[in-house]
C-alpha cells in the first residue's frame, strides 16, 4: 500500500466457456470493454494498461501483450506484462494498484486472460525432466500427493472434497459468467465421477476455460467521483505477494510458508486481527476441491488441521458465516491466467454489491486470493466498501 | 587422457496448438483460400493488409473488409542467398514488403526472380503466384514474382 488510496470502479469479464469464438485479442477486448463501460470510461481515459496471463507456452504465443496493445487501447501508453504462473491474475491487479498507490498513474486498466481452447496446459505442465522418470501429468498429478498428505495429516474424511465440489458448482449456477452450470450435480454424481488423480475425481477438478477478466482502478478522487455518481467503488485495504522456490529441504507443500506470510501481511495492512470474524466473504483459488480446507488453514481462518471441519459444518456455504467462492470459483471456471483476477474482481463485486444472485447481503470486507506454480506464488488483496 | 563420457538425455517437447482467428484474420484466410486478398479500412481511411481487428491509432473495432489487388509494388526487400528448411522457396529469393494495389501499408511475402538478385529492385511491380491447392493459409500465395514474368 502506498500513500494514495486505490478504488476499483469498473469490472468486466467474459462468459467463461469451452471456446470463446474469437481471437485472443477479441477475448481480452470483450472483458476490457465491459470494465470500461462499468467505470463509465473510454479508452482515452486510461493512463496505463497492466496485463497478465499464465506461461506463454500454454497457447504458444510468445509475449502476446505485444500484439494486444491495439486491442487494449494501449498504443502510446505504458503497458506492462506480469508473469507469476496461476497466481498471475492476482499479481497483475496488484501491480496495477501499485502504480496508482505510488502516485504514478490515476486510472489503470488491468486485464488477465487464458484461452485454453488454443492451449495445451495439461501437457505444457507435464514437461519431462532429463534423467528423471515422468512422474505426473498435468497440475492434478502434481497436487494430488499434496492432498493425500493433507488428508493423512488432518485425518479428514474422504467426502470433504466432494462437499466443496457440490457447493462450488451449485454456487456457479447463480453466476451467469461461470463456465459450468451443472444444475443436476449431487453428492453421489461427484462421488461416482471418474477418479483422475487419486484422490481427485473428475468432478472435483477445474474445467479448461476460455475467459478474461478486467478491472479499472483509480486514485481516491476517481473512487469518490464514482461514489458520488451512485456507483460505489471497492476500496483496496491491503495487497500482498509472496513467493518461494518449488522445492527446498523442509518445504511444507501442504501449508506453504509463503501463503501464511502473505496472509499475515495483507491482514496487517487491512487492520484485521481475526480474519474469520472480520472478513465477510472469500474468493480463494481452489482448482481442486481439497484446496478449500487446505487454504482455510493456510490463510489463518482456523487452526491447522481444522479446515475440513469448517467445510463439513457448512461454514463456507453461501449461508454459512464465512462464504467461500460464491461465484463458483476456479472449480467452475478456469481461464488460468484470469482465474486469480476473477477472485480479486469477485471480492470487489461483493463489497460493491454487484454480485447479483451470488451476492452476500451486506458484505463489507472481502478477501481475494490466488496461488500459482507448485503452490509457490501467492497474491492476495482485501477490499472494502468503506475507505481504508 | 580419455575423453570424459558425457551424460546426454533426449528432451523432446511437442504438443499441438490451434487458433481461433477472429473476424478479420479469418476473413483474410478465407479469401486466400478463394484466391483473392482482403484488407480492412482503418479509422483514418487507410487500407491495411492483412486486416487488423482494432485500429492502431484509435483502438476502435474495425469491421470494414475490402478487397485489394494481388499485384503491387516492392517497398523494401532483403535477399536470401541460401534458403533454409521452412523458407517458401528452395532457391535464392527476396523477402519483400509489398504494397498491394489498393492498400496503403505493405505486407511481407517472398519474391521469386529465378534466383537472380539483379532482377530485384525497390519500386518494381510484382504479382502473386497462387498455390495449386489452397487451404486458407498465407502459403496459399506461393510467392510473388516480377509482373509479366510469365
Amino acid at each position: 500500500m502506498g500513500a494514495e488510496r486505490v478504488a476499483v470502479v469498473g469490472i468486466g469479464q467474459t462468459k467463461h466457456d469451452t471456446i470463446f469464438d474469437g481471437s485472443i485479442a477479441g477475448l481480452v477486448r470483450t472483458a476490457a470493454e465491459r470494465a470500461l463501460a462499468d467505470a463509465r470510461m473510454t479508452w482515452a481515459d486510461i493512463d496505463a494498461v497492466v496485463i497478465g496471463k499464465a506461461p506463454d507456452f500454454f497457447e504458444g504465443v510468445m509475449m502476446p501483450e505485444l500484439y494486444l496493445a491495439d486491442a487494449l487501447g494501449a498504443v502510446g501508453k505504458p503497458m506492462f506484462r506480469v508473469h507469476t504462473a496461476g497466481s498471475v491474475g492476482g499479481s497483475t491487479a496488484i501491480v496495477a494498484q501499485d502504480l496508482i498507490a505510488a502516485g504514478i498513474h490515476k486510472k489503470v486498466l488491468t486485464v488477465a486472460f487464458e484461452k485454453q481452447s488454443e492451449s495445451e496446459a495439461m501437457w505444457a505442465l507435464s514437461l519431462p525432466i532429463p534423467f528423471q522418470p515422468p512422474m505426473h501429468a498435468g497440475a492434478g498429478g502434481y497436487f494430488a500427493p499434496h492432498i493425500r498428505a493433507y488428508m493423512h495429516r488432518s485425518k479428514a474424511p474422504d467426502h470433504v472434497g466432494i462437499l466443496v465440489a457440490v457447493k462450488d458448482r451449485l454456487n456457479a449456477c447463480k453466476n451467469p459468467y461461470a463456465h459450468l452450470h451443472e444444475h443436476d450435480i449431487t453428492f453421489d454424481s461427484v462421488k461416482d465421477s471418474m477418479m483422475l488423480w487419486d484422490p481427485i475425481r473428475f468432478s472435483e477438478t477445474c474445467p479448461s476455460s476460455d475467459g478474461a477478466c478486467a478491472m479499472v482502478l483509480t486514485d481516491e478522487a476517481g473512487g469518490d467521483a464514482a461514489a458520488a455518481d451512485g456507483r460505489p467503488p471497492a476500496w483496496v485495504h491491503g495487497t500482498a505477494f509472496r513467493s518461494e522456490p518449488t522445492m527446498f529441504a523442509g518445504r511444507d507443500q501442504v501449508n506453504p510458508q509463503g501463503g501464511q506470510d502473505c496472509a499475515a501481511d495483507v491482514y496487517r495492512q487491512a487492520g484485521i486481527s481475526d480474519p474469520r470474524r472480520e472478513i465477510d466473504v472469500v474468493e480463494m483459488y481452489v482448482p481442486f476441491s481439497w484446496f478449500e480446507p487446505m487454504w482455510l488453514e493456510n490463510l489463518g481462518f482456523c487452526a491447522e488441521g481444522e479446515g475440513w471441519q469448517l467445510v463439513e459444518a457448512g461454514v463456507t456455504q453461501m449461508d454459512g458465516d464465512l462464504p467461500v467462492n460464491c461465484s463458483g470459483g476456479v472449480l467452475s471456471s478456469n481461464p488460468i491466467g484470469a482465474s486469480g483476477m476473477l477472485r480479486f474482481a469477485e471480492a470487489a463485486m461483493q463489497v460493491r454489491g454487484q454480485a447479483g444472485e451470488h451476492q452476500i447481503d451486506g458484505a463489507r470486507t472481502a478477501l481475494g486470493h490466488a496461488y500459482g506454480g507448485g503452490s509457490q506464488f501467492f497474491a492476495m488483496w482485501i477490499v472494502g466498501a468503506a475507505k481504508p | 587422457m580419455a575423453e570424459p563420457e558425457l551424460l546426454v538425455a533426449p528432451n523432446v517437447i511437442e504438443y499441438p496448438f490451434s487458433r481461433t482467428t477472429g473476424p478479420m484474420i479469418g476473413a483474410f484466410m478465407t479469401a486466400l483460400r478463394e484466391g483473392f486478398i482482403v484488407g480492412c479500412t482503418a479509422a483514418d481511411g487507410r487500407v491495411i493488409v492483412p486486416p487488423v481487428e482494432y485500429d492502431p491509432d484509435t483502438a476502435e473495432a474495425l469491421t470494414e473488409v475490402v478487397e485489394v489487388g494481388d499485384a503491387g509494388v516492392v517497398a523494401s526487400w532483403s535477399w536470401v542467398r541460401e534458403p533454409l528448411d521452412g523458407h517458401p522457396l528452395d532457391r535464392p529469393f527476396a523477402f519483400a514488403l509489398i504494397t498491394l494495389d489498393g492498400a496503403d501499408v505493405p505486407m511481407l511475402h517472398a519474391v521469386d526472380t529465378g534466383g537472380d538478385v539483379a532482377a530485384m529492385a525497390t519500386g518494381m511491380r510484382v504479382r502473386a503466384r497462387w498455390a495449386d491447392e489452397r487451404e486458407g493459409s498465407i502459403l496459399d500465395i506461393a510467392c510473388f514474382e516480377p509482373e509479366g514474368a510469365r
